[in-house]
C-alpha cells in the first residue's frame, strides 16, 4: 500500500502543529467557538451530543494493520474502547475531549493518518472500491489515482470553504460497490485496450459524473463528460469545483450541495460552463505526469503471491471438521469473494452481530486481533467497506478454515454479508447532535427479530440502511429497505422507503407513505418481508421481485398492523 | 467607508510586512449605484469603490480622471462575476493600482476563485487584497489563490497572524504562489 514520502509526512506534521496552535487559541478564548468551528470540522472534529467526535480518514479504505493498531490504540486511550467504522471509508471515535485531539493527531501522523477534510466544507476523504486491486471483475486498479487524487485535494487552498460538503468515489470494477452515482464527483475510470502497466498511464480515462447526493433531495449524478484522460483530472475537477464554489448556493444549507445546482442549471448547461472553464486551464501544469504516476503506483504493486492451485469450494470446505461443516459452508458463501489470484480469495469480516454492538462498530481487543489476522493471513493489509465491514483481501483459500476459526472467536464471522441483517447505520440520536431520531436501537430489533440463518440465508440478497436524520449518514436512500428517523413535535418516528439500491443499478427508495413508531419497525419489516416471500419467483431476489410487483403490496402489508389496529378503535 | 490602521503585505517571492493602510473602502450601500463618490479632496485616502459602481459610473469622466489619478480602484463583491466584464478588468490595469475581494463572512470561498481566476485567467499582476471577514486562519489560503495584500478584520493578533504564512514548507497542489512540492530524483 501506498507509504509517505517526505512530503506527504511534513504535510501531515505541519498540519497537526497548526490545529495544535488553532486549539490552544480555542482553549484560551481568543478563537471564538463560531470561527472555530470550520477549523475543527476541517480536521473532522464534531461536537455531539455527550463530547466530540473524531473522524479520522481511511482513504480508500486501505489500512494496513500497523495504523489499526494505532486506532485500537487511540480507542483504549482518548475514548471508551471501540471505534465506529463508517460507510465513507473513516473510523469515528465518540468519546474524545478537545485538549486531546492535537496529541491523537499526532499519534495518527506517526503511522501516516489524519482527519483532514474528514468534515468540513470541502472536499472529503476520496472513497472507493474495498477491493480494488483485487476484485475479479476490476478493470482499472484505483488506487494510484486515488492516492493522486488525495494529495491534490489535501489543503487546496481555492476549495477551502466551499457551498458544501463534497464527496468523491472512484471506481474501476465492473459491479460498483462505491455508491458512485450518490457523490457530488462520481468517477469511473476506465482502460480502453488491455495493455501492460506501463502503457495503461496512456489508456487510462475517467467518464465523470457530477450532482448526486443523498441528503433531503436524493439525486443520482449525470455524466458529464467521457473519456477524459486521467493526466488531466486536476485541471477539469478545478474547473468544475470553481464553477460550484461561484455558483452553488449560500442561502440555504439544504440547497447547497452542488445536486442543487447541477439541477438548476440542467447537466448540460453545468457541463458546458464547466468545460468553459476547463478550455483555458487544461493545459496548466496542474494535471499530473507520469512521474508522478509511478512515483504512487510503484506501492501498489501486487503483494508476493505465492503460486497455488486454484480450489473449488468442496475442496476449501474438507479442511473443516465435520461438526463445522454448515456453518463454515455458508460463512465461505456470504463472506468470502473471488480475487485475481488462484488460490486466493478476499475475507469480508462482518462487524454485524446480531443485536450485540452498533453496525460497524469494532472493540479495542478486536482492532488489534484482527490486526493480527491482517499480518498473519493477508499480507497485514485491511480495507474497510462501505457496508462498515472489514475486508483481508488475500486470503490463501488453504488457510480460509484457519481464519474462520480465529474470526469467530472476534465474532467478527457471523455469515450474514450482504443479508437482511448486514444493516448500514449511523450512529444517530445516541450520539449525533444532529440526528432527528436513534438508529441504533432500530437495527439492534430488526437483527434480534431476523435472527435466523436459515431464514436469512433462505431470503437472500437484501440491503437495509437506516439513517437517524435526513443527512442519510445512513444511506437510507439506496438501501432495498430505507429506514429514515424523523422528528414529530420531539417524538421519534420511523419513515420507510422501499426500492433503493446501489451498485449500477442504482436507484433512490420511495417513500411509502406515513412514518411508525419504533415499536412497530420490526413488524413492518416482518410484513415487508413476508410479501416478498410468498410473492417472489424462482431465485428472484427482494428487489427484483419489488420492481416486478411494483410498492402496492409491500404498502399494503406494511400498514398492515395499523389498519387493523384502527378497525379494532371503531368498534 | 472603513479602514483598518494597517495592512498586511505578502508579495509574490517577497517577505511579509506591515504598512500603513493608504486605502478606505467605500461600501456604496448608502445610495446604490447612482450615490455619487466620497469627497476625495480633503483627506489623504484613496479609495476602494464596489464593482458594480464602478460598472455604472466609468464613464464619467470625473470619476476616470480620479482614476487615472490613481485615487480609486475597485472592490470585487462575492456575486460580481469577473469572468463577465473581464474587458472592464483588462482596462482597469491601466490605472488601479490594486484590487480587493470581499470576504462577507470568513467562511464563504467565492472570493479564493475570484483571485484565483483574476490571476490564472485575467493576468492581474498587480496587487489583489482581502477584504472584509478576514481571519487569521484564512491568510494561507488567500496568500495561497493570489491574494498578497490583507486588512484584517479588527480584534485579530497582528502577532499571530504574522506566523500563518510558514507554517507548511510544502505543498502537495499547485497554487498561484507556489508549484506543488517535487521529489528530488
Amino acid at each position: 500500500m501506498y507509504k509517505y514520502d517526505h512530503i506527504d509526512q511534513t504535510l501531515v506534521d505541519q498540519r497537526v502543529a497548526q490545529f495544535r496552535d488553532q486549539v490552544v487559541r480555542r482553549l484560551n478564548g481568543t478563537l471564538a467557538e463560531e470561527e472555530f468551528r470550520p477549523l475543527r470540522l476541517q480536521n473532522g472534529l464534531y461536537h455531539q451530543r455527550h463530547a466530540y467526535m473524531l473522524r479520522v480518514a481511511i482513504p480508500y479504505g486501505l489500512l494496513s494493520s500497523n495504523q489499526l493498531r494505532t486506532l485500537a490504540n487511540i480507542s483504549e486511550k482518548y475514548d471508551r474502547g471501540y471505534g465506529h467504522f463508517t460507510t465513507r471509508q473513516n473510523i469515528q471515535f465518540n468519546w474524545i475531549t478537545l485538549e486531546d485531539t492535537p496529541n491523537i493527531l499526532a499519534d495518527l501522523a506517526k503511522v501516516e493518518m489524519h482527519a483532514i477534510q474528514t468534515s468540513g466544507n470541502c472536499i472529503r476523504n476520496i472513497t472507493s472500491d474495498a477491493f480494488a486491486g483485487v476484485a475479479g471483475d476490476e478493470y482499472v486498479d484505483t488506487r494510484p489515482v486515488c492516492e493522486l487524487l488525495r494529495q491534490w485535494s489535501t489543503l487546496h487552498p481555492e476549495f477551502a470553504h466551499l457551498p458544501r460538503k463534497f464527496k468523491f468515489a472512484v471506481n474501476g470494477a465492473k459491479e460498483d460497490r462505491t455508491v458512485l452515482l450518490c457523490h457530488d464527483v462520481g468517477i469511473e475510470l476506465k482502460k480502453n485496450n488491455d495493455v501492460n502497466n506501463v502503457e495503461l498511464t496512456h489508456e487510462l480515462t475517467a467518464d465523470i459524473y457530477a450532482g448526486g447526493g443523498m441528503g433531503r433531495t436524493p439525486i443520482l449524478g449525470s455524466l458529464i463528460k467521457q473519456g477524459l484522460p486521467w493526466q488531466l483530472l486536476p485541471s477539469y475537477l478545478t474547473a468544475l469545483l470553481r464553477v460550484y464554489n461561484r455558483f452553488g448556493r449560500r442561502d440555504n444549507i439544504y440547497k447547497a450541495r452542488i445536486k442543487i445546482l447541477v439541477k438548476a442549471l440542467g447537466p448540460e448547461e453545468f457541463a458546458r460552463q464547466v468545460k468553459g472553464e476547463w478550455l483555458h486551464i487544461q493545459n496548466s501544469d496542474d494535471n499530473f505526469t507520469k512521474a508522478e504516476w509511478q512515483r504512487v503506483a510503484q506501492h501498489f504493486t501486487k503483494p508476493a503471491y505465492q503460486t497455488l492451485p486454484a480450489l473449488s469450494n468442496e475442496q476449501v470446505i474438507v479442511k473443516a471438521n465435520e461438526a463445522d461443516t454448515i456453518a463454515f459452508a455458508r460463512w465461505l458463501e456470504r463472506n468470502v469473494k473471488p480475487h485475481q489470484v488462484p488460490g486466493y480469495a478476499s475475507v469480508i469480516l462482518s462487524l454485524k452481530p446480531h443485536g450485540t454492538v452498533a453496525p460497524g462498530d469494532a472493540t479495542t481487543a478486536q482492532m488489534n486481533a484482527i490486526a493480527e489476522l491482517a499480518d498473519h493471513y493477508s499480507f497485514g493489509e485491511l480495507r474497510v467497506t462501505h457496508e462498515q465491514n472489514l475486508v483481508l483481501a488475500d486470503v490463501e483459500q488453504a488457510k480460509l478454515f484457519e481464519l474462520w476459526q480465529a474470526a469467530k472467536q472476534q465474532h467478527v464471522a457471523l455469515p450474514n454479508v450482504g443479508l437482511l441483517t448486514d444493516i448500514i447505520a449511523c450512529p444517530g440520536g445516541d450520539f449525533c447532535s444532529l440526528a432527528n431520531a436513534k438508529s441504533l436501537p432500530i437495527a439492534k430489533a430488526i437483527q434480534e427479530r431476523f435472527d435466523d440463518l436459515d431464514y436469512l440465508f433462505d431470503l437472500g440478497d437484501i440491503s437495509l440502511n437506516i439513517s437517524g436524520c435526513i443527512n442519510s449518514c445512513g444511506h437510507h436512500h439506496v438501501g432495498n429497505i430505507g429506514v429514515l428517523g424523523v422528528d414529530k413535535d420531539g417524538e421519534e418516528w420511523y419513515q420507510i422507503t422501499l426500492g433503493g439500491e446501489q451498485g449500477n443499478d442504482a436507484a433512490i427508495g420511495k417513500v411509502i407513505g406515513p412514518s411508525f413508531y419504533a415499536d412497530e419497525i420490526p413488524d413492518v419489516i416482518t410484513n415487508v418481508i413476508n410479501t416478498y416471500v410468498s410473492n417472489r419467483g424462482e431465485d428472484e431476489s427482494f428487489i427484483q421481485a419489488y420492481r416486478r410487483l411494483g410498492v402496492t403490496p409491500f404498502k399494503e402489508a406494511a400498514y398492515k398492523n395499523k389498519a387493523e389496529k384502527s378497525l379494532g378503535a371503531t368498534r | 467607508m472603513s479602514s483598518q490602521q494597517q495592512i498586511l503585505h505578502f508579495p509574490l517571492g517577497g517577505t511579509i510586512s506591515l504598512a500603513p493602510n493608504a486605502w478606505q473602502i467605500w461600501s456604496g450601500q448608502d445610495e446604490g449605484a447612482n450615490s455619487s463618490l466620497p469627497n476625495l479632496e480633503h483627506g489623504t485616502h484613496q479609495v476602494l469603490l464596489p464593482f458594480t459602481w464602478w460598472i455604472a459610473n466609468h464613464q464619467n469622466p470625473d470619476v476616470l480622471a480620479k482614476a487615472k489619478n490613481g485615487q480609486i480602484s475597485v472592490w470585487f463583491a462575492t456575486d460580481d462575476d469577473v469572468l463577465k466584464h473581464a474587458d472592464l478588468i483588462e482596462q482597469g490595469k491601466q490605472y488601479w493600482p490594486l484590487v480587493a475581494a470581499h470576504f462577507p463572512i470568513f467562511r464563504d470561498g467565492r472570493s479564493f476563485s475570484t483571485a484565483a481566476i483574476l490571476r490564472d485567467r485575467l493576468g492581474w499582476t498587480k496587487e489583489i487584497r482581502m477584504i472584509g471577514d478576514v481571519l487569521i486562519d484564512q491568510l494561507l489560503q488567500g496568500a495561497r489563490v493570489g491574494f498578497d495584500s490583507f486588512e484584517l478584520r479588527q480584534d485579530q493578533d497582528i502577532v499571530v497572524a504574522l506566523k500563518q504564512f510558514d507554517l507548511f514548507t510544502v505543498t502537495t497542489q499547485n497554487s498561484w504562489r507556489s508549484k506543488r512540492t517535487l521529489i528530488n530524483t
